[in-house]
């Protein structure tokens, strides 16, 4: 069994020619010129557009797909992957999440979008709800590294929507690749779209400590204040540039200025709606606002899949299924309802059914704490009638289409981001596993558990 | 000479006791019931529960007493005669588990709230001394014909000592009919009974369970070898003398079995912890609660475990469950031969709703004379004073009440209220506001 | 929102599937929602029309969702369903004015005046209480926010059409409404703030007439403002930045105008009076809820045209409740005022009816008077007696069948409709429980169900914090 160290394969080099106390991975990378220029060989390609090609060459060069096809020679700069018995895929998306964004600091300061934690006695106000901070951007509270971004890496996860996680208006999400450079390197598309969430899991703003909203009823109400607000903002704002002079200058707003892509219908909303009814109340706030919506969760996304296909809002479905625990398989534990041996029964049919309705989705890991779980439910999906081709394509270029950045990633065509994942099997297949991933055309080799035998990466 | 006197006489003879009637806390009228006497309650349809109906017959009434019951029965010179034609007769009804007297006003009042004392382990809180007789719970119950209750105490694993009452007398110890008629048990970890055991009893965690369950065990042997030391003193004297000690003393009639025990139980599970505890400690177990009762009636005859349910108006305690689990569980007790009664379920206040509550039952599977019986003597049955009160017979308290028709159902009004054979007004505080306030323009 | 296609023929066709879940939600203790019935026939029945009397031995055709004909003899148009009504009772469908069934959350009680917020957001389609109350003869049910501010958020009348979409049960052109509420809830004197902050306004009575009187006065002044605006505009002013829409103000101003009903969660007479009063001052009519002491303000609320509903015999669980009469409902009726019970709660909702009884030997109301209490009353107090509440040609097929006189505690359910379909069959309830016991022994048996297996390997590192 191969084991894998997570390192840069590029820095193995370059730590070895040192005698000093090795700098970090990054440090190395950013101070070495280690040549980037790949040729995966001899391998199965499936690009994700156009068919699968039996054994073919793939070429990274610049962090960009340089070339592509059966008949591609291996540059003579380039360093060889020997791809022999692998199958190269797109890197794979997670469609949303909150990588990379620590989880919230209890109560004792932090700045930025954190700082209203720390604040929990508000009094409360309809006018300064609490959990409503459009402008704060995921980008600023990110940090990238090994330990975050090693297990989706693991699933062969090469880029990830991350979201803030505080309030219910949270702010804005980027989509970022998960390379080890600064976020700043990192980030494909900031802002990539606003995050709504309902203050569930504890993260409804004043919910739970003393501010308004203090339940999901003010949450609508609070949403729909904030969202007229705005309109009202961009029209101001537009009759002052017309009429500085005889005109009362609007106040500053940063939460509204955030805003105003949003009711103007570009930037796409995120509801974290799972139940029938939350995906319908979430159509329902996008109709009344003329907002782009896209639904993350989904899990009875396929009850209402013909409302959402009428909409054209698409589904990023959570790959997180609902698992029994072993303690309530016990024989003292009361017996489970209907309604939850159901859903269980229920969660691999939803993408078959959605993709059979015709409404767009793509996958998120919606929380999973095992990562082998990501392809292993996509699998369960695929067993339960979802096309593997419908399972690749949610994972790679829908999401990709979903966040406007389908020209430069999604599939494995010349001039994409070379952003690749490697497999020994075929994606879906039970027994598949992921060897390598290539981010920003860089190769980042996951790590495995501790009690793994380690072996040097791929790149030779 | 029989002096055959119409109701608004022997009404006024009662009521005129109002005006200077016992007003206590809170504006409350719990009239004082008129004295016993001879009366005789003539062209009743009597139901007298533990035999046939009688379509016209008669009761009398005296000292206290049921001297007579049946269709063709003589009047004793000087009886006060009652025609009820059109009426009907039953036994006063029983409340198997209810907080009246020891709980008034349940929110924002815990001043008036005498039902949970501190701590887990309280054999000696009686409901007798928490009982108070001017609650103004008392009189708006007994109109619809409950005339007896037990009132018991809730919390805790041992919550004290549960009381039966009858619903008239200025004084607690006028109104006693048992006075420490069961011990109320909640074992740690299961709960149940709606009044009784609020959540869960004793502790949350396993390990505080398993240390209350030590203690009560303990407390169990103490109480027994007190027992018998205090039995041994008693038969001889040259042994040395035991000291006295309240808390044990009270749990002795307990742990000899002549004093049954409450527990409160309603998940199956808890039941059968109960049930197992009760027959290992060799006590007397009545589960009250009993909300899947109906799921394990074999178990429960096997064991021969009366059942006081509390939870016939709850709805289902899960989603799966059909919509009519609870309405229906007397009737598959009833077809299953597993003893049990009724009781109300309700906050004190709504205690009245009784007879409504079996007569749902009756609804759905639980034979109408059952539903009445589980609502006069099967509860007197199953506390053991079925000898006293429960059903119209000769011997027992005359405990009835006259109706204009069946007692189970709402629309029906009472037209007479006898308590140890003694006319109780039928004034309340609600008739006195209603007479207040009804022509007030 | 939009009106779900799935709901025409799609959901038909769920509902016809046998053991598949295929609607949200579904629980094992409420069957599958039953197949359409357009055109049905109830024969040879006690008709308890509630506002014409009583017929025996009659027919009730309902047909395109209303009541068609009501008589004896009836003969069945083609296709029709027929229910043999032979010592069946029908009646209107309950309506239960006071309800917070179906819905997933039930009080903004951070601040004092929540108008703002919209029962109508959270509102819970799948919530087993609509099946429990259609199975107690339930059809339309008020379902209101919670009494824990001055001015609460705003309510909705609802139908209970199990199964459907949640847009489809909104009763169609009901007036909105909105609750208030005065007394001990509001004034939490045995709840101390969240550490840090001060008391929510009001603590006392006094506050509560402060806050109602400044949000009518503000959303005078909001109004005017708008109005001013209007007519700038009208005028040809371009370029005028328009005043903040205020989601608190706009359900006030819809309330001094008359089109939104005020729900008014009271119980002392004074408190009750004042509210009437101040309704008065500023020209719109409440619905008192609860109203436990109205009885001794009947003349009063009779005078100012305010309806009630209360208990019918609920009392002395608190102070403000200690004066509550069985008799409120026989005072307030033979003074005038439009009086229903309710029941404030899933499990009372079940049995309206055995409530409705006890207001024959409380007061010595007629059979017709006390089911009014509990139907046509009801529709009056929500603006819809055109529609329900009674049965008459013409009206919404919202009708229950009973096994027994409705009044009678032994009665039960037999069958409920709504608009002329049927939502709740005893018979079809009855017989499905052991095919869903069945279904759920096969669930339990399905991979999906079993817990992980014991040590299966895995590729990651523990990791702190990270995703959602």
């Amino acid at each position: 069994m191969q084991t894998f160290l997570s390192l840069r394969v590029g820095a193995i080099v370059a730590l070895a020619a040192t005698l000093a106390p090795p700098p970090t991975a990054a440090a190395q990378a950013s101070t070495r010129s280690v040549p980037e220029t790949y040729a995966i060989t001899n391998a199965t390609i499936v690009p994700g557009t156009g068919a699968t090609i039996a054994q073919g060459t793939v070429v990274v060069r610049n962090g960009l797909i340089a070339a592509v096809g059966a008949n591609v020679k291996a540059p003579a700069d380039a360093r060889i992957v020997d791809g022999t018995g692998l199958t190269v895929y797109p890197g794979l998306i997670d469609a949303f999440g909150s990588l990379g964004i620590p989880a919230a600091a209890p109560a004792n300061g932090g700045r930025g979008a954190a700082s209203f934690v720390s604040a929990p006695q508000l009094q409360p106000s309809a006018d300064h709800p609490v959990g409503i901070t459009p402008e704060v951007l995921a980008v600023d509270l990110i940090k990238v590294g090994d330990a975050e971004f090693n297990g989706p890496r693991s699933a062969g996860i090469t880029t990830a929507l991350s979201a803030p996680t505080v309030g219910f208006l949270s702010g804005r999400a980027a989509l970022i690749d998960l390379s080890d450079e600064s976020v700043d390197d990192a980030v494909l598309e900031s802002p990539a779209a606003m995050a709504m969430s309902y203050g569930r899991g504890g993260r409804g703003g004043g919910i739970g400590r003393g501010g308004y909203p203090g339940s999901l009823l003010g949450v609508f109400a609070a949403f729909r204040q904030e969202m007229l607000d705005a309109q009202r903002y961009g029209q101001w704002k537009a009759m002052y540039d017309r009429n500085p002079r005889g005109t009362p200058r609007p106040p500053m707003d940063a939460g509204l200025e955030a805003l105003q892509p949003v009711v103007n219908g570009q930037m796409p909303v995120i509801f974290e709606a799972n139940s029938a009814r939350e995906i319908a109340r979430s159509l329902g706030l996008a109709k009344e606002f003329k907002l782009k919506a896209i639904i993350a969760g989904g899990a009875e996304a396929d009850q209402v899949a013909a409302d959402l296909k009428a909409a054209n809002v698409p589904v990023i479905l959570s790959l997180n299924f609902p698992q029994r625990s072993a303690a309530a398989s016990s024989p003292d534990s009361e017996p489970e309802l209907l309604s939850v041996l159901e859903a269980r029964v229920n969660a691999p049919k939803v993408a078959g059914k959605l993709a059979r309705a015709g409404v767009r989705f793509a996958f998120e890991s919606g929380g999973l704490t095992n990562w082998a779980d990501f392809l292993g439910n996509a699998g369960k999906s695929v067993a339960a009638g979802l096309s593997a081709s419908d399972a690749l394509r949610a994972m790679t270029l829908a999401p990709a289409e979903i966040f406007g950045v389908s020209q430069q990633t999604g599939s494995l065509e010349v001039g994409k981001i070379a952003n690749l994942t490697v497999t020994r099997g075929a994606l879906f297949e039970p027994g598949s596993k992921v060897v390598t991933v290539f981010v920003d055309g860089a190769e980042i080799v996951p790590q495995a558990p501790a009690n793994g035998r380690g072996r040097g990466g791929m790149g030779r | 000479m029989r002096r055959i006197l119409r109701m608004a006489a022997v009404a006024a003879a009662a009521t005129a006791t109002v005006s200077v009637a016992a007003r206590a806390q809170y504006g409350v009228v719990n009239p004082p019931a008129g004295p016993q006497g001879a009366y005789a309650i003539t062209h009743a349809h009597v139901f007298p529960v533990s035999g046939p109906e009688i379509p016209n017959g008669t009761v009398v009434i005296g000292g206290g007493k049921i001297t007579a019951v049946g269709a063709d029965v003589s009047i004793p010179a000087g009886a006060t005669v009652i025609d009820a034609t059109g009426l009907s007769v039953y036994p006063g009804m029983m409340d198997g588990a209810s907080t009246l007297g020891v709980s008034e006003i349940g929110l924002g009042v815990p001043q008036t709230v005498d039902d949970q004392e501190v701590g887990n382990f309280n054999p000696n809180a009686q409901a007798y001394y928490g009982f108070n007789p001017q609650s103004a719970i008392i009189a708006i119950t007994r109109v619809v014909g409950v005339t007896q209750v037990v009132s018991r105490p809730v919390g805790g694993v041992v919550s004290g000592q549960a009381t039966v009452v009858e619903l008239v007398g200025s004084t607690t110890p006028r109104m006693s009919l048992v006075k420490d008629v069961a011990m109320v048990i909640t074992l740690p970890g299961t709960g149940g009974g709606r009044r009784g055991g609020f959540g869960r009893g004793g502790g949350d965690n396993a390990a505080q369970q398993k240390q209350q369950l030590d203690s009560l065990e303990a407390l169990i042997a103490n109480a027994r070898a007190y027992a018998t030391a205090q039995a041994a003193y008693a038969a001889d004297k040259t042994l040395p003398r035991p000291d006295d000690d309240v808390v044990l003393a009270s749990m002795v009639a307990t742990v000899e079995g002549k004093e049954p025990v409450m527990f409160n139980a309603d998940g199956e599970a808890d039941i059968r912890k109960a049930v197992a505890f009760a027959e290992s400690e060799h006590l007397k177990p009545v589960i009250v609660g009993g909300r899947d009762a109906w799921m394990m009636t074999d178990y429960l005859k096997q064991h021969a475990v009366p059942v006081v349910l509390t939870s016939v108006r709850e709805l289902p305690g899960n989603d799966d469950q059909p919509y009519d689990v609870n309405f229906s569980a007397p009737g598959k007790l009833a077809a299953a031969g597993v003893q049990f009664a009724i009781s109300s379920g309700e906050e004190t206040p709504d205690m009245r709703d009784l007879p409504y509550v079996a007569g749902e039952a009756a609804g759905f599977g639980l034979s109408k004379d059952d539903a009445l019986k589980s609502v006069t003597l099967w509860p007197a049955q199953i506390y053991g004073v079925a000898d006293r009160v429960g059903s119209i017979e000769v011997g027992k308290l005359a405990n009835l009440v006259v109706t204009t028709g069946d007692l189970l159902e709402p629309r029906t009004d009472t037209k007479y209220l006898f308590i140890d054979g003694r006319p109780v007004p039928l004034t309340t505080k609600h008739t006195e506001l209603y007479d207040a306030f009804k022509d007030r323009k | 929102m939009t009106h779900s296609t799935l709901n025409a023929t799609g959901h038909r066709a769920a509902r016809n599937s046998a053991l598949l879940l295929l609607f949200a939600g579904t629980f094992a203790g409420a069957q599958k929602p039953l197949p359409a019935a357009s055109t049905t026939l109830i024969r040879n029945a006690t008709i308890l029309t509630v506002t014409k009397g009583t017929l025996q031995n009659a027919d009730l055709l309902m047909e395109h969702g209303k009541i068609a004909r009501i008589g004896t003899h009836l003969s069945a148009p083609a296709g029709a369903t027929i229910v043999d009504g032979t010592g069946k009772y029908v009646m209107p469908g309950i309506i239960d004015p006071h309800s917070h069934s179906m819905i997933d959350a039930v009080n903004e009680g951070t601040l004092s005046v929540t108008s703002m917020v919209n029962i109508e957001d959270v509102l819970n389609p799948t919530a087993p209480a609509i099946y429990r109350e259609l199975a107690g003869g339930v059809t339309t049910i008020n379902v209101l926010h919670g009494s824990a501010n001055t001015i609460g958020g705003q309510t909705i009348t609802v139908k209970l059409k199990w199964g459907e979409p949640v847009d489809s049960m909104i009763f169609p052109g009901a007036l909105p409404g909105i609750k208030f509420a005065l007394g001990e809830n509001v004034t939490r004197k045995d709840n101390p703030p969240p550490a840090g902050q001060e008391r929510r306004y009001p603590f006392t009575r006094m506050g509560q007439e402060e806050v109602l009187r400044d949000a009518f006065t503000r959303a005078q002044n909001y109004r005017a403002e708008w109005a001013a605006y209007h007519a700038a505009v009208a005028k040809g002013a371009k370029d005028l930045v328009p005043p903040r829409r205020d989601l608190a103000l706009d359900p006030l101003v819809q309330v001094l105008e008359g089109k939104r009903i005020v729900n008014v969660h009271s119980y002392r007479a004074d408190e009750i009076l004042m509210m009437v009063n101040l309704a008065r001052d500023f020209g719109f009519h409440v619905l008192i809820q609860h109203g436990l002491e109205a009885y001794k303000i009947a003349s009063e609320i009779a005078a100012a045209g305010d309806g009630v509903s209360t208990f019918v015999d609920s009392w002395g669980y608190k102070i403000e409740a200690e004066d509550a009469i069985p008799y409120n409902v026989a005072i307030l009726m033979r003074h005038g005022v439009v009086v229903t019970i309710n029941s404030d709660d899933d499990g009372r909702a079940r049995r309206l009816n055995v409530d409705a009884a006890k207001e024959m030997r409380y007061g010595g109301l007629t059979e017709d008077e006390a089911l009014r209490t509990i139907t046509y009353n009801g529709a009056v107090q929500l603006g819809v007696q055109n529609r329900v509440g009674s049965l008459e040609v013409g009206k919404d097929a919202d009708v229950a069948i009973w096994d027994a006189d409705p009044l009678s505690v032994y009665a039960k359910v037999d069958q409920t409709y709504i608009d002329g379909e049927k939502f709740f069959d005893r018979q079809q309830d009855l017989a499905r429980r052991d095919s869903l016991v069945a279904l759920k022994a096969q669930l339990e048996k399905a991979p999906e169900n079993q817990p992980p297996a014991q040590g299966r390997g895995r590729i990651v590192p523990p990791t702190t914090g990270g995703s959602k």
